[in-house]
């Protein structure tokens, strides 16, 4: 009885080991409104879950990767039009890369400064917190401009 | 997303629930006016119940010590969870607030 159930056991193990090797591909486009980010958390919940990410770097890839499609929905596009943003995900053995695309204006935010976190309240600016988070908790973050299409590369590693 | 207020021996209170992502900010921001109206007696935010918080939650919670701290106000996070923890230590904000 408890060798067949060992069987059983292995068996499972060796079918959940096949599914890892393929990629896990999904996508999601958005208009630039912010009251969409619960549909992106969702989207990034399933993503995380193919990844096999415990709950901590889930949640720290829901923020990463909400402050990148943010910065895009509040600056790629000019106040008061309309625009996409869209969210590719490969989730895979080695972890999980997402790939946001925009049309709007030309924008990298790999470049930016860091922000100086130990300045006082009275002299800390209030912008800049987002790309900088995004910056930390991704291992690589790359940008490409492609005709007229912003590129962001984010990638995260599988560390368990 | 949802908050609660009291006020308790002179303290002010709101305690926060859920996700404090980009698009619950707008109407959190409307939720704490009544913490920006302190008028130098202590402000708490009970953090025990939030999930998580992006940047536009943490730029709410700056906001209100600029405008709270000058006012004589202390400014207290509390229960802050080890992954939102680790959010406030790397954006610095554990130098500004008190956390307990």
């Amino acid at each position: 009885m408890i060798r067949s159930n060992y069987i059983i056991f292995a068996h499972d193990m060796s079918k959940s080991e096949e599914k890892r090797q393929q990629d896990i591909r999904s996508s999601l486009i958005l208009p630039n409104d912010v009251q969409e980010v619960p549909r992106l958390a969702e989207f990034v919940d399933a993503a995380c879950e193919a990844a096999g990410f415990d709950m901590s770097t889930t949640m720290q890839m829901n923020l990463a990767i909400e402050e990148a499609v943010v910065n895009v929905m509040d600056y790629a596009y000019p106040p008061g039009t309309k625009g996409d943003v869209c969210i590719e995900a490969v989730a895979g053995d080695n972890g999980l890369v997402i790939t946001i695309t925009d049309n709007g204006t030309p924008f990298d935010p790999t470049t930016r400064g860091e922000v100086d976190t130990t300045l006082p309240a009275e002299q800390r600016s209030i912008g800049g917190l987002g790309i900088m988070l995004m910056r930390r908790y991704m291992d690589s973050t790359e940008y490409k401009r492609e005709g007229d299409r912003n590129i962001l590369t984010l990638t995260k590693k599988r560390t368990n | 997303m949802k908050t609660t207020f009291k006020k308790e021996n002179n303290q002010l209170i709101m305690a926060f629930f859920g996700r404090l992502d980009t698009a619950a900010a707008v109407q959190t921001e409307k939720d704490m006016q009544v913490l920006y109206d302190c008028d130098g007696c202590d402000i708490v935010l009970d953090c025990d119940q939030l999930e998580y918080i992006s940047s536009s939650g943490l730029r709410l919670f700056l906001g209100l010590l600029k405008v709270a701290k000058p006012k004589g106000s202390r400014v207290c996070i509390s229960g802050l969870s080890n992954d939102l923890r680790q959010v406030f230590n790397m954006t610095g904000f554990t130098n500004l607030f008190e956390i307990v």
